[in-house]
């Protein structure tokens, strides 16, 4: 059975498996889901990236001076950094209590 | 020549000692009858200490295959397994695991879905998944699900390929009836069977992304390459398998095994572990001057199309046993009859055999002899006659 070559300027990595961390599309926000917004307090956090490790979205970051951050871009309030949260330093408060509010306050209609 | 040592044991067993040889690095397991066998046996090993590998209990089968996904994408070489409805629990995994080319490879001893609650033998658990992008064939005793274990971890693992595997056998008829098993030396399979190398292995030092979002104008790229990769797994395997038969001395036919083609004129198709019983039945026709030919397929995906068309060709008429069942589909039997008729159809029509199917070996029953002569008898006379009086028999319910 024969089939088709993929011309050069639509190949895709073999398995769609790209390098990490990839940029990120303005249009594919999912911060806009989230309920629960996660808070980490640096006062109690150890830096052990233990929600990093955990985050299903990778939606946390270390940066250089080894803190992590919440990319409430991408963050859905699933809470499991505050669940994996050794020392208890992530607290989730409710989205509608901060003024950069991720969720439509206005109806669009 | 065929090294070893000779064992008795039934499949699962035999694919357990098959991962042992083959150096398995992550087993996921979750129980259910009649795969169980092969997570006790491994589970046994691994405490005993004779193999290396790391044993997780899932909370079930979607777990399961989200384990081995992640091991596999990390460079592991794993196994997991499942049955009846366990295999369709995790179905929303396997395309992913595919789709991103990790060659885990999943045991399973097929049992028939529910309801109800019915252990038995019957293909249709597994075949749901034939269009997830796996590779699938089913065994016929515990010597060919122990020689299938190292020929899917090698065909699979083949870096042109990079695909998953189902490795199937016949739950009860084969996961469970002691046979003849010849276990190799290590070296043989060592010389067989290279180290599992990913190319793109997951290291935190080196990250990857697995399944990004893409636009819909990238997609159809993707599914191309995905059928170019099944398409590139048909045409090693002819490569694959006579290596195996070199190394281990055993005389496997890559796609499809005919036997007793000589002057028949009707021919059964036959999945799986049924094929024993068909052999004894044709045997016995032959004896009394009946000639009808066995085709059993050993792979299901990829289907090996012309293949298969070119053996079936040499028939006027011929009976797909189909061993599982697909409520309303076209010709009204299970999946086999259309992909056979698909099959048959890129023939010339003067060399395009008549086609008819028989719904047996469903829910674990058994085909008896008395079964495959009943069909031997309505192919021969559809043959003679040059006509099929009806396109469907269901074995059990029919009237001779």
């Amino acid at each position: 059975m024969s089939l088709p070559n993929i011309p050069k300027e639509k190949q895709l990595p073999e398995g769609c498996i790209v390098d990490s961390p990839t940029t990120e599309q303005d249009h594919m926000t999912t911060g806009g889901w989230r309920v629960l917004r996660s808070v980490i307090d640096y006062g109690k956090c150890t830096k052990c990236k233990t929600c990093w490790i955990s985050c299903p979205d990778a939606a946390i970051k270390v940066d250089e001076n080894g803190d992590v951050n919440i990319n409430l871009k991408y963050c859905k309030g699933c809470g499991i950094c505050a669940s994996v949260c050794p020392v208890g330093a992530i607290a989730r408060i409710p989205e509608l209590d901060f003024e950069d509010v991720s969720v439509y306050r206005e109806l669009p209609f | 020549m065929m090294k070893g040592k000779k064992k008795f044991i039934a499949g699962t067993a035999a694919v357990a000692e098959a991962a042992m040889l083959a150096n398995v690095d992550v087993i996921s397991a979750y129980p259910i009858r009649p795969y169980t066998g092969l997570m006790v046996d491994l589970s046994k090993k691994v405490a005993d200490g004779k193999l290396d590998a790391e044993f997780v209990h899932a909370d079930s089968e979607h777990s399961q295959l989200g384990i081995v996904h992640g091991a596999s994408a990390s460079g592991a070489r794993t196994m997991t397994g499942s049955a009846g409805v366990g295999v369709t629990y995790a179905f929303e995994t396997y395309s992913p695991i595919s789709g991103g080319r990790c060659p885990v490879q999943m045991v399973v001893a097929d049992r028939t879905l529910d309801p109800p609650g019915d252990f038995g033998s019957e293909h249709s658990d597994v075949l749901c998944a034939r269009d997830q992008g796996w590779i699938m064939g089913w065994a016929e005793t515990p010597q060919e699900a122990f020689d299938n274990t190292l020929i899917y971890y090698r065909l699979g693992e083949d870096q042109r390929v990079s695909l998953p595997q189902f490795n199937c056998q016949d739950g009860y008829f084969v996961s469970h009836i002691p046979g003849e098993v010849v276990v190799p030396e290590k070296s043989q399979v060592a010389e067989f069977l290279p180290p599992y190398k990913l190319a793109k292995p997951l290291d935190p030092r080196k990250p990857y992304g697995h399944g990004p979002q893409i636009f819909s104008d990238q997609g159809p790229a993707l599914q191309l390459q995905r059928a170019i990769v099944m398409n590139r797994a048909k045409e090693i395997i002819p490569e694959v398998v006579s290596d195996f038969n070199k190394v281990f001395g055993r005389k496997y036919d890559s796609y499809i095994e005919n036997y007793n083609p000589n002057d028949a004129d009707v021919c059964l198709f036959v999945n799986g572990a049924h094929s024993q019983t068909a052999r004894y039945a044709i045997a016995n026709l032959k004896a009394q001057g009946v000639n009808v030919a066995l085709c059993r397929i050993r792979f299901v995906r990829p289907w090996a199309t012309e293949e298969i068309a070119e053996v079936l060709s040499q028939y006027k008429a011929v009976g797909v046993v189909e061993t599982n069942n697909s409520f309303g589909v076209a010709g009204q039997a299970g999946v086999f009859t259309p992909e056979v008729a698909a099959t048959l159809y890129s023939l010339p029509e003067n060399k395009r055999p008549m086609l008819m199917s028989f719904m047996a070996g469903l829910s674990g029953e058994v085909i008896r002899l008395n079964d495959f002569y009943f069909m031997a008898k309505k192919l021969v006379q559809a043959a003679d006659r040059k006509k099929i009086e009806k396109p469907v028999y269901w074995i059990g319910f029919e009237e001779n």
